[in-house]
């Protein structure tokens, strides 16, 4: 077989594989940050640290019993949570997580096989990503309004809301920097900032890029803008009714998520997989993408949520104008 | 203003009162607050307490004791009276143990009250104390010298009320006290402390045992907890007993009680009577009211198969038995159903009462009878107690008796055929008669001849009177001893001879006197009419009491005549005595058969279907303390009662509904009670069931005595042929034992058996046979102390035992007597 | 005001009237450091907590916090230290006070002229732990314990006077209960001595 087949297949299985384990473990370290920020140790009981939390946490939602309420449209209601952590998955397809390289032929079996950096290389990488991550709405909204339950439906109408509106922010955010670099392949906004710390897009788009974090963290309903699965004020909205795995799925898809926009921040903005002086890029996007990652548990620690009417305002008042003025001073900048 | 009435000023309150009254009861009955321990109403001041110190026209003076004068100004506190009244509450708490936690009184406590009352906040006396264990008096009485303050009301209610005399103080050998205090204390504390660490309370008995009628009298009013009845000691604190006021059902007295309850235990929630309390300054309770509580139907069920069953022998039934332990509610209804269904009402005890009763109301032209035993209680100084065993009748009716002799200075005669050296010793003034039993006539015809006028009494009776009267000399040993009471007792004339104190000689004399045959026939002692004399001459107001004897008796209607006789021609009140709890209610509700043939029910008696408060019939039915009604009691008062314990089963009320007769409740019955025969068309729940601060009683309604026209007639002459000779049992309850249900008491341990005197034991075995007629009867023989002579007794408080017809509702009989 | 309640006032300024005045406020709200004090405050805690050991976690089944004297667990039924025998005298006051009804108990008179407690019992069912019963004992004998861990298989696990009571083999660590009820440091000023002939 192509050994590039072999390698875009061992990639997949690597992706699914890590980031799934990611996500778990990123409840872990959720818990953890929290805990410390909060004066306290987090799970320390099972295993080393409490490591094995996980392993406890995973053993229990699988093993729990999977309810379907008694009015819910089942198939829909069944389904809801697989699109969540489906689209989550599938947006990573287009990521290009670290440098193209090729398995050692004294390896066995896959001895040779090229791994490229991106599992798709589309050269619409950031539309892809952007448009999957978007569809990733049908999980909540499905999901809300399938369990005939009234949390559920008022959790899947902010979603809606939210959703929808932050993405006009997310996509106009980016759209400074796509229109820099002149690309809406991932790889070329990579390349675009190869030359060290000085080159990061983040210099020249700072409001891009403050203005992507913030619809970032409303796109992956964190804190503070979390109001989907409020629990002060609509139960777990979308997700009142489910339990065991299928909620885990929506678990697993929100840290997926998280991820994905982790990456897309470190890519777009703070040079990706470039090396970093004596830092190699590898290793210096795990720790972009970690940084990302705990900035959203250190704000969740921080900060309060704001109420849905404030969320709408600062959105489509603030936020808005903002990446349209932008947008616009960038364009006449490149013009000029 | 009446002329025997004065006015007096407390604190500046005018209170007007009888005159001779003691200003602490014109103070209580005026609501105004005098702090005092030992005394109690209704019994004579015992000044042991000194608390009630009051200022009388400048003077100090004890309240209990000092008598209101017309225009009396009293003040009762200033700052030099509470000083005393504190130092005595302070010398009260001296070595008092700190163990209010545990006692009995809870609470209850008239020393805590006091102390408190009065400010005392610190001790400022103190002396060693001494050994004081704690004992039981009897087999209901506990005594725990400990507690004890001495203020000697258990030994005045005893004496001056039951008039057991059971208890008086004994020595304590207490600390001497400092001789210096006498100088420094004030002075009634001193004296009050000087004699409380030499006294406490002991029996008056050697033994160390009170051997009385265990009616806890004591236990009631003793101020600590001292004196609590063993079966009470440390169960249940004060506060958790919930008071029930009630009628106590035993006897005709029908005396007001609380049933106190409490749930059983800890397991088992369904409410317990703990106890029997009554307001002891107005009404004073007898063994059986007292401990006899624990007699309820428990466990009853509505059994609808027994139910129905009852329904239909309701129907079947030519006639009813039962007898007079129950309700003026249930008489009505039986009375109802006898008008309703046609059947016969059988009660015997009843039915002699009745018409007894009706024969005295014909003769006397009123309903009723005149006499009231509260007045006699508190006006009467001289009482005559006829056809009955008062010890065990009726005690209310011995405590007025008693309480005649101890409080009136009255004097009393007592006929009885039975010997009873308690009633002796009620008073140094009372004479007892003790005839043969069928001689009852002769006793009332010498009541006539001592108290009637004779120039008033018809020629006939007169003459007949005066035939007994015998010109006599007789030879009187007159001795002289050091003792002084011994010889007024034995005092004919009193003639030359002073007491002196000189040694005993015998001196022989000749004395001409009227003899009275009269009183010999009957066995008055030596020397009567002297003894009489004595009696008589303080008195003024003369009542006499007529008990069960009399109403079987077979010459009931000549007695009745010549009691209204009696009662025609001399100041006697005369006031009789129901046999049973509310004979008197049933005698005037219910229509009474002589006797009935063919299907019968029994209620608590014997029949073919019956009911049964004991739990032991065909269909349950409630016990007195489960049930709210009235009563009919001997003091012409409709009284009513409260249920204590809760019941599950029938009541008769609920035959009577489903016969369609039945009203919604049992006390629906009250306002329907016959009108006509006294009663008052009130509603249960209008009846007031207390007393007032003056002792007044305020509870349920008297019954109203309506003038009848007077039934010309003419006594007859006493037929001897009754009298009984050789062997003779008399049908007489024990003390305390009353019925069925005074004996499923626990507390109440008189046992079924023969009551013989000491001395007439001797003869007797263990075990005897009695024969009444034809029937033979094998009873355990027990010693009645306090019995004298050769009669015994037979109770009839088990009516399983059939006593009752054996003796053809009389009490007399001739029986043989032989060892087993 | 009270001046030893040190209240501090937070002064939150007017409610801005003009769409002017909102958007001035908007961007100085923006445009200060807020926020990120927010954030310090969190990563600060975090460092302390990792590296300076400041954790306020009690390792709870294997670490036990001290429990303070007021709190009120389960009650203990507490012994005389000399004799070993419990110090209820059964004199009901705790059975009245009691405002939720849950205390019972039966009393008799013992062999030896005592009040004998045969038995005692507390609903906890019922119980509120308003501590009632141990300020009215006059004994000292209901107290609260540091029983708190009050899970159970039967409501009636606790509710005897065997298990409330101090067992007789550990009479040594009874501790001196010091919370409601119990003397005051001061208390014996408040009396005065009764004199005694002995």
């Amino acid at each position: 077989m192509d050994p590039l087949m072999i390698g875009i297949i061992i990639k997949i299985v690597l992706v699914l594989a890590i980031v799934s384990a990611l996500a778990g473990f990123g409840t872990y370290l959720e818990r953890k940050v929290l805990a410390y920020m909060q004066r306290r140790i987090g799970p320390a009981h099972v295993g080393p640290l409490g490591l094995l939390q996980i392993v406890a946490d995973g053993i229990k939602l699988l093993t729990k019993e999977d309810i379907i309420p008694q009015n819910a449209n089942r198939i829909i209601f069944m389904i809801a949570p697989a699109v969540t952590a489906a689209t989550a998955f599938i947006a990573l397809s287009a990521v290009p997580l670290f440098p193209t390289f090729t398995i050692p032929t004294s390896f066995p079996l896959i001895g040779g096989a090229i791994v490229p950096s991106t599992i798709a290389d589309i050269n619409i990488g950031i539309l892809f990503m952007l448009g999957v991550m978007g569809s990733g709405l049908y999980g909540p909204l499905l999901a809300g309004m399938a369990q005939a339950n009234k949390w559920g439906i008022l959790g899947s109408a902010r979603t809606a809301v939210q959703f929808l509106s932050y993405e006009v922010i997310t996509g106009l955010s980016l759209l400074a920097p796509i229109m820099l670099v002149g690309s809406l392949s991932l790889l070329d906004f990579n390349n675009a900032q190869t030359g060290g710390v000085g080159s990061w897009i983040l210099w020249q788009q700072p409001v891009a890029f403050i203005l992507f974090l913030i619809a970032g963290f409303a796109e992956t309903n964190r804190t503070p803008f979390d109001l989907l699965e409020h629990e002060a004020e609509i139960v777990s909205g979308y997700a009142t009714e489910y339990s065991g795995m299928r909620w885990g799925m929506f678990f697993i898809g929100e840290y997926a998520n998280m991820i994905t926009i982790s990456i897309m921040a470190s890519l777009i903005f703070v040079g990706g997989y470039a090396p970093l002086g004596f830092i190699p890029g590898w290793i210096a996007i795990i720790l972009k993408i970690s940084f990302f990652f705990f900035l959203m548990l250190w704000v969740r620690a921080s900060w309060p949520h704001v109420r849905p009417d404030q969320l709408m305002w600062f959105c489509w008042k603030v936020l808005m104008p903002i990446a349209v003025i932008n947008v616009m001073i960038t364009g006449i900048v490149v013009m000029i | 203003m009446n002329p025997n009435e004065v006015k007096i000023k407390i604190d500046g309150v005018e209170c007007v009162a009888k005159e001779g009254e003691y200003i602490l009861n014109i103070a209580r009955a005026n609501g105004i607050f005098i702090p005092a321990i030992c005394y109690i109403s209704r019994c004579s001041p015992t000044l042991a307490c000194r608390i009630c110190l009051v200022e009388a026209d400048g003077k100090r003076v004890y309240a209990c004791n000092a008598k209101a004068k017309d225009g009396m100004d009293v003040t009762t506190s200033s700052e030099e009276i509470l000083e005393e009244r504190r130092a005595i509450m302070g010398v009260y708490d001296i070595n008092h143990p700190l163990q209010c936690g545990v006692c009995d009184q809870s609470g209850e406590c008239e020393l805590q009250n006091y102390t408190l009352e009065l400010g005392v906040d610190s001790q400022n006396y103190t002396i060693a104390d001494c050994k004081r264990e704690s004992t039981n008096f009897s087999s209901v009485l506990h005594y725990d010298p400990g507690l004890c303050i001495v203020c000697e009301r258990c030994v005045t209610i005893c004496k001056d009320m039951v008039g057991d005399n059971a208890l008086s103080t004994g020595p304590r050998n207490g600390a001497e006290l400092d001789k210096e205090l006498k100088e420094s204390m004030p002075k009634d504390a001193y004296a009050m402390w000087n004699k409380l660490q030499k006294s406490l309370i002991v029996p008056s008995d050697e033994s160390g045992q009170t051997n009385c009628s265990d009616c806890g009298e004591c236990l009631s009013v003793c101020p600590v907890g001292a004196l609590v009845s063993r079966d009470f000691v440390y169960t249940s604190n004060a506060w958790e007993l919930k008071r029930v006021p009630a009628t106590c059902s035993h006897c005709s007295s029908g005396c007001q009680i609380f049933y106190e309850t409490k749930p059983t235990s800890i397991s088992d929630r369904s409410d317990k009577i703990y106890r029997v309390t009554n307001e002891w300054n107005y009404v004073s309770l007898c063994g059986a009211g007292r401990f006899g509580y624990d007699f309820e139907n428990s466990g009853a069920t509505k059994d609808e198969k027994q139910f129905t069953k009852a329904i239909k022998a309701f129907k079947e039934a030519k006639a009813i038995r039962f007898n007079s332990t129950i309700t003026n509610e249930e008489a009505a209804m039986l009375q109802s159903l006898k008008k309703e269904l046609g059947v016969k009402l059988i009660n015997p005890e009843a039915k002699a009462f009745q018409s007894f009763l009706k024969d005295f109301e014909n003769y006397r032209g009123e309903s009723l009878y005149s006499g009231n035993y509260k007045e006699m209680m508190s006006e009467s100084n001289f009482i005559i107690s006829v056809g009955s065993a008062l010890r065990h009748d009726n005690p209310n009716v011995r405590y007025t008796f008693n309480n005649i002799q101890k409080l009136n200075k009255g004097a009393g005669l007592y006929f009885h055929p039975v010997g009873d050296t308690l009633i002796e010793s009620l008073g140094k003034n009372v004479t007892p008669i003790y005839h043969t039993p069928g001689l009852e006539e002769y006793a009332l015809y010498l009541v006539l001849d001592l108290f009637a006028s004779k120039d008033e009494l018809p020629k006939e009776t007169k003459n007949y009177l005066e035939s007994f009267h015998k010109k006599a000399t007789k030879t009187v040993q007159e001795t002289i001893m050091e003792d002084v009471t011994e010889t007024v007792v034995d005092e004919e004339t009193g003639e030359s001879k002073e007491v002196t104190k000189k040694k005993p000689k015998v001196v022989e004399k000749e004395v001409e006197y009227v003899a009275n045959e009269l009183a010999s026939l009957l066995g008055a002692p030596e020397g009567f009419g002297d003894i009489f004399e004595k009696m008589v001459a303080k008195a003024d107001n003369f009542s006499m009491v007529v008990g069960e004897d009399f109403y079987a008796h077979p010459r009931a209607e000549n007695l009745a005549k010549l009691l209204a006789f009696i009662e025609q021609y001399t100041a006697i009140k005369i006031a009789l005595i129901p046999p049973k709890t509310n004979s008197l209610g049933v005698a005037l509700i219910c229509d009474l058969d002589e006797k009935a043939d063919g299907y019968t029910i029994g209620y608590n008696e014997a029949g073919d279907f019956r009911l049964s408060a004991l739990g032991d019939g065909d269909l349950d039915m409630p016990a007195l303390n489960q049930q709210e009604g009235t009563f009919t009691n001997m003091h012409k008062r409709v009284v009513p009662t409260n249920a204590a314990l809760s019941y599950n089963g029938y009541e008769l009320n609920d035959i009577m509904s489903a016969l369609g007769l039945g009203e919604q409740l049992s006390i629906d019955w009250t306002s329907k009670l016959p009108t006509r025969k006294g009663f008052e068309a009130l509603s249960f729940d209008a009846l007031p069931n207390g007393f007032t601060n003056a002792g007044e009683e305020l509870r349920g309604y008297m019954l109203k005595q309506k003038a009848t026209k007077a039934k010309a007639f003419e006594v007859e002459k006493p037929d001897e042929s009754y009298k009984l000779e050789g062997e003779i049992a008399y049908r007489c309850n024990p003390q305390r034992q009353f019925n069925d249900f005074t004996n499923r008491a626990h507390q109440i341990f008189e046992p079924f058996a023969l009551y013989v005197s000491e001395a007439k034991a001797q003869t007797l075995g263990k075990k005897v046979k009695v024969e009444i007629d034809d029937v033979s009867l094998e009873l355990p023989v027990e010693i009645d102390a306090k019995m004298s002579g050769d009669v015994v007794k037979v109770p009839d408080f088990l009516s399983s035992k059939e006593i009752y017809p054996l003796f053809n509702a009389g009490r007399f009989k001739q029986v043989k007597i032989s060892e087993v | 005001m009270n001046e030893k309640q040190k209240y501090i006032m937070l002064d939150l300024g007017g409610t801005p009237l003009t769409p002017w005045c909102r958007f001035k406020r908007v961007v100085k709200r923006t445009f200060r450091i807020e926020l990120f004090i927010g954030l310090w405050v969190t990563i600060r805690e975090m460092f302390k907590t990792l590296f300076m050991g400041k954790s306020h976690t009690t390792k709870y089944p294997f670490e036990k916090m001290p429990i303070p004297p007021r709190y009120r667990a389960i009650h203990d039924m507490l012994r005389l230290l000399e004799s070993g025998h419990y110090r209820c005298i059964g004199c009901g006051l705790c059975e009245k006070i009691c405002i939720s009804n849950c205390i019972a108990m039966e009393t008799r008179y013992d062999e030896n002229q005592r009040k004998e407690v045969s038995e005692y019992t507390i609903n906890f069912g019922r119980c509120i732990f308003c501590g009632y019963c141990a300020e009215v004992c006059p004994e000292l004998a209901i107290v609260h314990g540091a029983r708190y861990e009050t899970a159970s298989e039967q409501r009636a696990s606790f509710s005897l006077f065997e298990d409330m009571l101090t067992p007789i083999d550990r009479l040594k660590e009874q501790e001196e209960f010091a919370g409601y009820g119990a003397p005051t440091p001061w208390a014996d000023k408040n009396i005065k001595k009764t004199p005694l002939a002995y």
